[in-house]
């Protein structure tokens, strides 16, 4: 049987002007992720890229987002991801966090770094209620599985 | 040798608002780097030749409030670069004390000459170019292995090449200029960027390597283990060769007093020296050092 290889990228959405919540939507992301990719590898670039592409997920509270592409173009997609200033309508960057070929492990790494980012963030809000839901919201992640 | 850490972004440019410069190294932590360079700039060729001063080099520019408060995240260097179109700054580098302040210097030549005797014969640790006004100058199969079999470091800059689609083409032309000329080696990637949005992770960076023309390995290794070995050879431009040196940290204190005849002679060699200095086996190396570092054996 033949594998098909995957390889999963995980990002943090870097707004530039820092805000709570993002606007961004799994089709917006995947729309301009696929049309930067248009402009810096051209119709050829694109082809190979789109096959396979999809976003799997984005959380717009902690920023993260798992795009999926297949194991021959990766490397065109993550060498466009440092180009991209422009998301949606929103000025903002990426940064690669992770790369990894099965989803489970992307996981594991979201999880770890969620946990540090909760640490940070849960400080700063004052009362219990909106902490507990807080916490609900950026671990829902983990309820989708 | 002093430790620094990965990752490296060796060319921050110094802004006088210390503001903005504070939110760009805010910004490098946060996306974790461990190193970075506050870059300076001298023009080498648009000084007063006129006037005769001592150093014609200026002093780096104390960072100090910064370097405390970013203290245990992060360690800021100083790097100076120096513009040039002719051999004579050669002379004025050789006598200049003030270079020697400087952890790394780079060299930044505008015409073809300079850019030959940057490769052989320039006595920095860095070969950059000039984004803005496009890249006129690439450079020969036999200067580039020269400059490598030196080791000396090239430059690419990403931060304005993200900015600007032209400098992106031409950084693309200079990057697969080394790829062609020889094999792409000694390469390293800083950020230039200005403000902090330019900014882009280390990772972001090395699969930068890709449109640059530089493998998974090189690509990581120019913002890693290529930096590291340039901060090291900056190191030994400086204080000559040596593998360890000797540097006072603190006010003196002498805990052990047993052995009053070893004091005796530490006193008698501190000289009246406020300063405790941390002890290691000096092996030497038949090279000056500055004044400042003292050489003492361990006994």
């Amino acid at each position: 049987m033949v594998r098909i290889k995957n390889r999963y990228v995980v990002v943090r959405i870097v707004p530039e002007k820092p805000t709570n919540i993002l606007k961004i939507d799994d089709a917006v992301l995947a729309k301009s992720v696929l049309r930067n990719v248009k402009k810096y590898y051209g119709d050829y670039g694109l082809g190979t890229v789109e096959h396979g592409f999809r976003v799997k997920y984005c959380n717009e509270r902690t920023k993260i987002a798992i795009m999926r592409c297949l194991h021959r173009s990766h490397r065109t997609l993550t060498s466009t991801l440092p180009l991209i200033t422009m998301i949606g309508d929103v000025r903002a960057k990426f940064h690669t966090l992770y790369v990894g070929a099965t989803i489970i492990h992307c996981n594991k790494f979201i999880i770890n770094h969620q946990q540090r980012f909760l640490d940070e963030m849960v400080g700063q809000i004052a009362s219990a209620k909106e902490r507990k839901d807080f916490i609900k919201r950026v671990m829902e992640f983990d309820l989708e599985q | 040798m002093e430790k620094t850490y990965p990752f490296y972004d060796l060319c921050i440019p110094y802004q006088k608002d210390e503001k903005a410069l504070r939110e760009i190294i805010k910004e490098a932590i946060s996306l974790g780097y461990k190193t970075i360079a506050i870059e300076q700039v001298f023009d080498h060729s648009r000084r007063d030749a006129t006037k005769r001063v001592p150093d014609i080099f200026p002093p780096p520019v104390t960072l100090k409030s910064l370097e405390d408060e970013f203290k245990n995240q992060l360690k800021i260097l100083q790097r100076l670069t120096i513009l040039y179109v002719d051999v004579s700054v050669a002379h004025a580098m050789t006598n200049s004390l003030n270079l020697k302040k400087y952890d790394l210097v780079a060299g930044q030549p505008k015409t073809d000459a300079a850019l030959t005797h940057c490769c052989t014969t320039f006595a920095g640790d860095l070969v950059t170019f000039d984004t803005d006004g496009g890249v006129k100058l690439l450079v020969n199969r036999k200067a580039y292995q020269i400059g490598v079999k030196r080791g000396l470091f090239f430059e690419i800059k990403y931060g304005p090449a993200i900015r600007d689609s032209n400098v992106r083409k031409d950084m693309i032309k200079l990057a697969h200029n080394y790829c062609v000329r020889g094999k792409t080696k000694s390469i390293i990637f800083s950020s230039g960027a200005t403000n902090p949005f330019e900014l882009r992770g280390p990772y972001d960076v090395a699969n930068l390597a890709y449109i640059f023309g530089l493998s998974e390995d090189q690509g990581k290794n120019a913002v890693n283990k290529a930096c590291r070995q340039l901060f090291l050879r900056a190191q030994g431009r400086r204080i000559g060769k040596t593998f360890m040196f000797v540097r006072s940290t603190g006010p003196v204190v002498f805990s052990d007093s047993s052995d009053s005849d070893d004091a005796d002679s530490e006193k008698a060699a501190d000289d009246g020296s406020d300063e405790n200095e941390e002890m290691g086996n000096f092996v030497d190396t038949n090279s000056p050092e500055p004044p400042s570092k003292k050489k003492k054996k361990l006994v």
